[in-house]
């Protein structure tokens, strides 16, 4: 240290030797943290790997397009795969005018009244409920109370409720997120509620709204529990063709193929992974583009 | 007012505000729905088992002869998963979101988020593959007493998997303390830790804990990653080398054989369920509390 | 000891770019020890960017880029062998806004001696502290009270205390008054004139009624430009540049 002091050199020796251990201190503790942060990655690094290492070479058309079966050779996630796109598109078809609809009134209608903020606690507190407990519910009430039994639309309908809260969170931020001059300037032209939520509103909150959609329904895509709850853990050989027919979904069939002794069910299970992330992704990239497209605007 | 509103008909107007109301109802719906099932079959079950003997039982046994009802291995079970992962995620957790929000640059933050992103986005079951295929290897390559379903695996891709909402919910609440509390202390003569250390994570203590709770109470509500590899024993045990079971995982091995209604056995389902949905509401209703309240301190 | 006008400070041709762009051109400022130096000038001029400078408070900021020399006692504060945690214990600084940390008024006042390790009675330390900003029979009996319950005005006071307590040779204040109201101001302002006796202080201000009150030099600067530097009275008063007649007369800014 070159600045003047005018204490004692000794003292300053001490004060120096101080400092030093204090930016020693913080250095580490940076390295620490940089440290920790990176084993994340490699982490995620690991892991991405070990599915690709074990499955990728069973990824094949023949995978897509068989059956599961006892023979690993002529097992496939045909079933597994449409399921998926079934119960994804039914749920995308309950939840989203409902999750919709519902953040508009709490954004948009709901007056400041206890009711309200009911509504808004038990929101947030059911978007932290355990998925399995959802699939409880849909055992009880749409499999066996109202009688759907294991078919898609109660497997959709279940999933839905589990992705609700996530929805209307997602969409209340995109509808926030929207400037109030523009609602002050279409009411005082004497638009009508409902006029100025659809003209104004709901076209600037679109692309957020929809980004929140696809992320919350690639949860639903990756859930398992809930499904395994409902009783869709089963051998289903055939495509379903429509909303009460029995289905299977890839997460249940990784499911299945995982809990398998044999090892080349695990390579089966692996190769399962790569076509679910694969789904996963596309979805995120429609994600971010859909974000990019409407930061751009 | 009454001139101005009979003045056109307003019932599209009126009844498009019940519709939406009803939509975010049906959120109290869901609550109420679930409460209610899971109390009366619950309550069925306690008509057949005492509340002590599945309280305070220490050997849980509903599908073997003789038939015990005690929750605490299930429990002990789901304690070890909790701590366990709670190992992991906390701290790396917390250091994740002290260098993303105190020391990572623009093009950091850029990277190291995604990446928590697709941790947090990859599927529960992928976690449970990864437990049993990689990380249970890896463990009894060290202990060689290690079942090969084991509490430790499950802990570990467990702790894995909450991380991300650990780092994200620290790193908010870091970022929300104001950047002039650090200048503040910058200008008192303090190095970077004693910036990060005393002031920053003091000040966001609160929103820590939150977080903290949430991801405990993600770890007791976590199903697949435990179902495929801690195993399916219930054991009053703290050895995480050795198979246990989780009350998630009880959930679904019962669920996996087809338990007609009505039976005992079908109403454990609820007993244990009521009990995680329990214990993981109370979590959420405190973290969320604790959460509204730090979020008011600085606005 | 030669106590007048002799240079603590002093910054010799400083440009400061932020990602490119400069906000101080050049600019060659001495700060004379013992005295209370005003930089005025209108929003954006630079000035709260060169204050930052002088206890390398732009650290911290990404972008920010810096050249010409800032002398310490005839020490290049930039200087690659100067540690700028040493450099902000001789050179405090009070902010825009009111910053006390969440925690006790004592522990507030505490907390740089206390991480830097000064010795002495730590109670004493914060008793003078807080005499000296004329916050201590305020606040004497409820020490352990949190110092975010206290008033705008005391907690800005609470601040300069902090910053006394390091016992700096310089304390940089940049618009300390602009938070609070015409009381609290007034209390600040005689404050800064009993301070002089001990510290060199360096205030940035929009006010130009306050910098006339309280400096005894003022620096005018505009677009990052010093346009003007001399003594108080006489830049007040007998400005050399139309620019600076014209911005303390009020005709802008």
């Amino acid at each position: 240290m070159t600045l003047a002091n005018d204490n004692p050199a000794n003292q300053q020796a001490a004060a120096a030797a101080r400092l030093k251990r204090r930016h020693l201190v913080s250095w580490a503790f940076e390295k620490a943290c940089l440290t920790l942060t990176l084993s994340a990655v490699v982490v995620l690094g690991i892991l991405l790997w070990q599915v690709f290492s074990d499955g990728i070479h069973w990824l094949d058309l023949q995978f897509l397009q068989s059956f599961p079966s006892r023979f690993v050779e002529k097992a496939g996630v045909k079933s597994a795969l449409y399921g998926t796109l079934w119960l994804v598109s039914l749920t995308a078809l309950i939840s989203l005018p409902i999750g919709v609809l519902g953040a508009i009134y709490l954004e948009e209608y709901a007056p400041t009244s206890r009711l309200t903020r009911i509504i808004e606690i038990n929101i947030a507190n059911l978007a932290g409920v355990p998925s399995i407990v959802y699939g409880i519910l849909g055992l009880a009430i749409f499999v066996r109370f109202m009688g759907l039994e294991r078919s898609v639309l109660a497997g959709a309908m279940t999933m839905s409720l589990l992705i609700l809260p996530v929805i209307v969170i997602s969409a209340k931020e995109a509808i926030r997120a929207v400037p109030s001059s523009i609602r002050l300037a279409a009411f005082a032209v004497g638009a009508t509620q409902w006029q100025v939520v659809r003209a104004h509103v709901l076209p600037e909150a679109l692309p957020g709204i929809l980004t929140g959609v696809i992320l919350a329904l690639s949860r639903a895509i990756g859930e398992t529990a809930p499904l395994i709850m409902i009783g869709a853990l089963t051998y289903v050989a055939f495509i379903p063709e429509g909303p009460m027919d029995e289905f299977t979904a890839l997460p249940i069939q990784i499911f299945n193929w995982t809990s398998r002794p044999q090892a080349e069910f695990h390579e089966l299970a692996a190769a399962g992974i790569i076509v679910l992330l694969a789904v996963l992704l596309t979805m995120n990239a429609v994600a971010v583009y859909i974000r990019y497209r409407g930061t751009r605007r | 007012m009454s001139v101005l509103a009979t003045s056109r008909n307003r019932w599209g107007e009126y009844l498009l505000g019940k519709l939406f109301f009803f939509c975010a109802f049906i959120s109290v719906i869901t609550t109420v729905t679930v409460i209610a099932i899971l109390a009366v079959e619950t309550f069925g079950f306690f008509q057949e088992v005492s509340v002590s003997e599945f309280l305070f039982g220490t050997e849980w046994r509903p599908l073997l002869h003789p038939k015990a009802y005690g929750i605490l291995p299930l429990l002990a079970g789901t304690m070890l998963i909790v701590v366990g992962s709670s190992l992991v995620a906390l701290p790396i957790g917390l250091a994740c979101a002290v260098y993303l929000s105190e020391y990572a640059s623009e093009k950091a933050r850029n990277i190291i988020k995604p990446v928590l992103e697709v941790l947090a986005g990859i599927p529960t079951v992928v976690y449970g593959y990864f437990a049993l295929t990689f990380v249970t290897p890896v463990i009894r390559g060290m202990f060689e007493s290690t079942q090969v379903f084991n509490a430790a695996s499950a802990a570990i891709v467990v702790g894995i998997m909450v991380l991300p909402m650990v780092a994200s919910l620290c790193d908010d609440a870091l970022r929300s303390v104001p950047a002039s509390l650090r200048e503040g202390a910058y200008s008192l003569g303090a190095t970077s830790f004693e910036v990060s250390a005393r002031i920053v994570l003091p000040a966001a203590l609160s929103g820590i804990f939150a977080a903290f709770v949430l991801a405990v109470s993600r770890a007791i509500g976590e199903t697949m990653a435990v179902t495929l590899a801690a195993g399916a024993t219930p054991n009053l045990t703290l050895n995480p080398l050795e198979s246990i079971q989780t009350m998630t995982a009880y959930i679904v091995q019962v669920s996996l054989g087809d338990t007609p209604s009505g039976t005992l056995t079908y109403k454990t389902l609820f007993a244990v369920a009521s009990l995680l949905f329990g214990i993981t509401l109370l979590m959420n209703l405190l973290a969320n509390h604790v959460m509204r309240k730090y979020q008011e301190v600085y606005e | 000891m030669n106590q007048v006008n002799s240079t603590i400070l002093e910054t010799r041709d400083v440009y400061i770019k932020y990602a490119g762009e400069a906000a101080v051109k050049g600019v060659t400022l001495p700060i004379y020890e013992k005295k209370i130096t005003a930089i005025i000038g209108p929003s954006g001029c630079g000035k709260s960017t060169l204050l930052r400078s002088l206890n390398r408070m732009n650290d911290f900021i990404d972008m920010v880029t810096q050249e010409g020399e800032i002398l310490y006692r005839g020490t290049d504060l930039y200087a690659p062998e100067v540690d700028p945690v040493e450099a902000r214990l001789r050179i405090g600084m009070v902010f825009q806004r009111p910053n006390p940390f969440p925690k006790s008024i004592y522990r507030n006042v505490a907390w740089g001696p206390t991480i830097n390790g000064l010795e002495g009675d730590m109670n004493l330390r914060v008793e003078r502290a807080l005499k000296q900003a004329a916050l201590w029979e305020e606040v004497k009996d409820r020490l352990d009270d949190s110092a975010l319950n206290l008033s705008g005005g005391q907690q800005q006071r609470l601040c300069i205390a902090r910053a006394l307590a390091m016992e700096p040779e310089v304390i940089l204040m940049d618009e300390p008054c602009s938070a609070l109201d015409p009381v609290s101001t007034a209390r600040i302002e005689d404050l800064l004139f009993e301070l002089k006796e001990n510290y060199t202080i360096v205030i940035v201000t929009h006010n130009m009624q306050q910098a006339s009150r309280v400096s005894d030099y003022t620096a005018f600067m505009e677009s990052g430009i010093l346009i003007e530097y001399g003594d108080t009275e006489q830049v007040f008063t007998r400005p050399a540049q139309k620019r600076t007649e014209e911005y303390v007369t009020g005709r802008f800014g």
